[in-house]
């Protein structure tokens, strides 16, 4: 065995890093401090068809092997780890799961396109709940008729707003975990999907990474990609190849930092010579060259592997997890070996330093990495004496009212809140001044960055005033745009709101937000999209542009000047409906046995969340052994 | 002598009424008797649907030898195989040696089971959908799986439209000489014994009954008698019963009313459910029983649960756990799948008050779609008058949940 490149792959090597020198390097600073999205370098990748070099000819691809596909990312990482992302993204995670699950009309459709690089492709899997865990993933897709209705948010999404193309995971079978999760192909531009946030990353910032809003997407039935309930292993199985990717991208980052800190010790004159023939950075270059080297071999044999059709999941993993630690070391000793001057912002060292990071944490934390390792090791973990019950998570601001007002014009919905608050025990003929301390407020009235302009702020003030409440803000309206003072900000790192009537103006409602009001007694939501976290944790919500409801809701509320509040006395919050699982239960007619697809039937080495229709044929009764065609829905 | 009466022309109610026993099912108290039923068919052929308890089977030979004037008895349908109906089968085989035994598989295994020397008779085990003619009648099988036992069947009549029903549609408290729906004021004096009968016994089969429902929906039009094993023959206003049966087998509340149920050991846990109910009704909520589940058989309590939407449950603490009666009344509704109830809580305790919060879990996680409002009295030994703002919102809370349920 000869441990080494073929001459095309150096060719094609050559070939890559011309491109990254020429077309690529000279703006890397500029992307990097600008938080700019490369779309003419990717439109040139995509004509020279790299796009798609590891799909076959006839879908459009270039034909190679998954070795030069490593080789591409790590060279173009070499010089800008965010460019190599774009690629990465594209290639195994937006593209690969339609070229290995998509039936033929599918792969036409949309994989052609993809490999070509006329279309970007990109992958949603995580959520604010699902992180590691997809097992959270709170994303649904209902099927009605020829469609599905498809509602959820993912979060920090690569090429997220830039893709075409978008290969999503949601629930179609809901209450039984990974089993209930389908993978269906989202095209950019359906009604109902938006993009949210576009996150101000701490490096691969020439990468877009953003939010991806779904409200109401109706996604044609042919788009499922494999069966319903494929969708958890689709995703592990793409995520498998997509590790050569990110590996690819780690060892490009590190080797390019490498490369600089070399030449820079070899020209860097102390105590009389360079730096380089110092023992001590001769010694950390070697060390660096070493890890490089392994890294390397990890990967390319990872690639062949997978080339070959044998399993590569063990390996890949191994790859991603050892090049993106060794990229933390060797980005870390290029800056220490540049000194002062790589800590000065326009250094490549101190953007790789910054760029090398997010590889130990994307497409599967290195703490998942060596959970994917030590299985494929050890095996299942031996069954613990009681399975654990399927629960699923409440909302953070525990069990809320949830009356979103839909019905009626804006003018009547509002009327109706304000009627429910009155109902509720809110008396708005008195309240509090403007500027209480949010920990000491009974009531506050809160802004988001939904509400855009500095100057809608005039609303949320008025509407705080009608309200008699004290204004608040989410963090980023305090911190970023700084349109009231950090102290007023709202959350788990802010203020905590202990009152009774909570406004939320155009916020989403990020987690720690959440927690911080959830002692609230009454939440309302004010939010033009539907999704928002904040729904699923208000009492009362109205979705709509707040520069239309607040005016109106000032006005209902308004009763002129206050009286001063008399002693806060907490107003109880309302008991919600206990909820019916949406699973059924089947139940015996031997003997009246109920199974509970959230228990399964663990004697019988039947798993928690195994649906009914799901057990095996001969499965029976474990009371009394009667047949599965002899139990009755309940 | 013979005590009979005449279903229809050709089908006589041959069954007898029990006054002695204490205890039905040996659990359930019986003040009022209890009937068991059984129906003889006089057609070319003569058919004995079900026979009767053990301790009544000497009146049911007399009805039977009385009407078949010397002949042999041809059939014996049996529908539900529990003693209770089922007893008296070895005796009917004894005397009527060439009778023909028409029943289920699973009937005919707990006969054996039960030490009944059936083999050396015709044994005729039909499945659902089976007919069978008996002359001028001719019978459908339908079966009523886990209503409440597998074994059971139901009988159609398809010539004269009766449903010999099992102990569906059955009751508690003795015929004592009537016998049709009609002759009785079922709504005044039965329908709480009805209802402790189902509840109890059949309740939780909800999903089973429902099946059944279901199938005989398809009869409704051809629907004349429903013949139950126990309580009165149903001839007329059918929709009356079903909806009853609607209710308890969806567990679904028959009305709007709070039931208060309490647990008190010295009389202070018994103060604060006195108080809360004059406070529901300063409230306008006058639909309100109350209980003392010691002092109440836990089968009134569960039917009563099954009727009423609301249920206050007011418990001392005891040895750190709920109060032993409360935690049977608890378990006994867990065991009857009751669902679809919204609780409020009362708790009490001297020292370390854990009733509140283990019943509250109970509710939560050993039940299905109960709901338990956040609001909760908590008395510390008795009811302080500093907690009068506390019960008024409990009270509060029960009056608003109960008026937008």
């Amino acid at each position: 065995m000869y441990f080494k490149t073929t001459a095309e792959h150096e060719a094609f090597r050559a070939q890559v890093r011309e491109f990254a020198e020429s077309e690529v390097k000279p703006y890397t600073f500029l992307w990097d401090k600008e938080n700019e999205f490369p779309r003419e370098v990717v439109k040139k990748m995509g004509k020279l068809g790299w796009l798609g070099v590891p799909f076959p000819k006839e879908y459009g691809g270039a034909g190679m092997d998954a070795m030069s596909y490593a080789i591409a990312v790590e060279e173009l990482s070499r010089v800008d780890g965010g460019v190599g992302v774009i690629l990465s993204a594209h290639v195994s995670l937006g593209s690969w799961p339609i070229f290995a699950f998509g039936t033929e009309e599918q792969k036409k459709k949309y994989l052609v396109p993809l490999a070509k690089g006329e279309k970007l492709g990109a992958f949603g899997l995580t959520e604010p709940n699902a992180g590691s865990d997809a097992g959270g993933t709170e994303t649904t897709a209902v099927l009605q008729g020829d469609h599905y209705l498809l509602n959820g948010e993912k979060i920090f999404i690569t090429n997220g707003g830039e893709a075409d193309t978008y290969v999503v995971f949601a629930v179609t079978t809901p209450d039984i975990g990974t089993r209930g999760i389908s993978a269906f192909i989202v095209e950019k531009g359906w009604p109902g999907f938006e993009f949210g946030d576009h996150y101000d990353k701490m490096g691969i910032r020439s990468s877009a990474t953003a939010q991806l809003l779904f409200n109401d997407v109706k996604v044609p039935k042919e788009n499922l990609l494999g069966k319903e309930g494929e969708g958890f292993k689709i995703a592990m199985a793409t995520l498998d190849g997509g590790r050569i990717g990110i590996a690819s991208q780690a060892l490009g980052i590190a080797q390019g930092a490498f490369e600089s800190a070399v030449e820079y010790a070899k020209d860097r004159v102390q105590f009389d010579k360079p730096i380089a023939f110092q023992q001590a950075i001769s010694f950390k270059i070697a060390d660096m060259a070493t890890k490089l080297r392994c890294a390397r071999l990890l990967i390319y044999s990872a690639a062949d592997l997978k080339e070959h059709h044998e399993p590569y999941g063990m390996e890949s993993a191994m790859a991603k997890q050892y090049a993106s630690d060794i990229a933390l070391e060797v980005t870390n000793d290029a800056l220490q070996i540049y000194g002062g001057t790589g800590y000065l912002r326009g250094m490549d060292v101190e953007r790789m330093y910054r760029d090398a990071k997010i590889t130990t944490i994307y497409e599967g934390t290195n703490e998942i990495q060596r959970v994917v390792i030590a299985s494929h090791i050890l095996g299942k973990e031996p069954k613990s004496a009681a399975a654990p019950l399927m629960k699923k998570a409440g909302p953070v601001t525990g069990a809320r009212k949830k009356m979103i007002l839909k019905e009626g014009t804006a003018q009547e919905r509002v009327n109706a809140l304000a009627e429910s608050l009155k109902r509720d025990g809110y008396d708005f003929t008195v309240g509090i001044p403007i500027d209480t301390p949010i920990t000491k407020a009974e009531r506050v009235v809160s802004a988001g960055k939904g509400i855009g302009e500095k100057k809608n702020m005039k609303l949320v003030e008025n509407l705080a005033k009608a309200a008699g409440a004290a204004l608040g803000s989410s963090r980023p309206v305090a911190e970023t745009l700084r349109y009231v003072p950090i102290n007023r900000y709202v959350g788990m790192s802010g203020q905590k709101f202990m009152g009774n009537l909570y406004i939320a103006c155009g916020i989403s409602g990020a987690i720690q937000h959440l927690k911080g009001i959830k002692d609230a007694s009454t939440i309302v939501a004010i939010n033009k999209n539907a999704n928002a976290p904040i729904f699923k944790n208000c009492d009362y919500g109205i979705v709509g542009d707040v520069a239309e409801i607040l005016p109106l809701l000032t006005a209902a509320l308004d009763t002129g000047e206050k009286k001063p509040a008399p002693p806060m006395k907490k107003i109880k919050r309302a008991t919600p409906k206990k909820e019916r699982p949406s699973y059924k239960f089947h139940i015996c007619n031997g003997c009246g046995y109920e199974y509970d697809p959230s228990k399964g039937d663990p004697d019988n080495d039947i798993a928690p969340g195994t649906m009914f229709d799901k057990l095996p044929e001969d499965w029976v009764c474990p009371e009394c052994a009667e047949a599965k065609e002899n139990f009755i829905e309940a | 002598m013979h005590c009979v009466r005449n279903v229809t022309e050709d089908l006589y109610w041959v069954g007898a009424n029990d006054h002695r026993l204490a205890l039905f099912e040996n659990i359930h108290p019986i003040p009022r008797g209890v009937s068991y039923n059984a129906y003889l068919l006089k057609d070319e052929q003569s058919v004995l649907f079900d026979t009767i308890d053990w301790s009544a089977c000497r009146q049911l030979l007399e009805n039977i030898e009385y009407l078949l004037e010397g002949k042999d008895l041809d059939v014996l349908v049996i529908n539900h195989m529990e003693p209770d109906h089922g007893a008296s089968i070895e005796e009917i085989l004894i005397r009527y040696p060439k009778v023909k035994v028409v029943s289920t598989e699973k009937s005919f295994m707990l006969m054996r089971q039960f030490g009944f020397r059936i083999d050396s008779h015709e044994l005729v085990e039909v499945k659902e959908g089976d007919t069978m003619s008996f002359g001028k009648h001719t019978v459908t099988f339908v079966a009523a799986p886990m209503v409440h036992w597998p074994e059971a069947m139901v009988t159609f009549d398809l010539t004269d439209g009766v449903l010999f029903a099992a102990d569906a549609f059955g009751s508690f408290i003795a015929l004592d000489g009537k016998l049709f729906n009609d002759e009785v004021n079922f709504d005044r004096d039965w329908i709480a014994e009805a209802r402790r009968y189902y509840t109890n016994i059949v309740g939780k089969y909800g999903p089973h009954v429902q099946a059944l429902l279901t199938k005989a929906g398809g009869l409704v039009d051809q629907l004349k008698y429903i013949c139950p094993l126990h309580g009165p023959v149903w001839r007329n206003d059918f929709g009356y019963i079903l909806d009853k049966y609607q209710h308890w087998s969806s567990y679904e509340p028959e009305e709007k009313a709070v039931m208060v149920v309490y647990a008190s050991m010295y009389g202070n846990t018994e103060a604060a459910a006195q108080a809360l109910c004059a406070k529901l009704a300063e409230r306008g909520v006058t639909n309100t029983v109350l209980y003392d589940v010691s002092n109440t058989h836990v089968s009134y309590l569960i039917s009563e649960t099954f009727r009423v939407s609301h249920i206050v449950l007011a418990s001392v603490t005891y040895n750190l756990g709920i109060y032993p009666v409360m935690h049977n009344y608890l378990m006994d509704m867990k065991a009857l799948n009751l669902q679809n109830r919204t609780f409020a809580i009362v708790e009490n305790g001297s020292w370390a008050c854990r009733s509140g919060d283990l019943m509250q879990k109970f509710l939560d996680e050993e039940m299905k779609c109960m709901t338990v409002l956040n609001e909760r009295l908590s008395l510390a030994s008795s009811l302080s008058e500093d907690k009068e703002d506390e019960l008024d919102l409990l009270a509060d809370a029960i009056a608003d949940d109960l008026k937008n349920s």
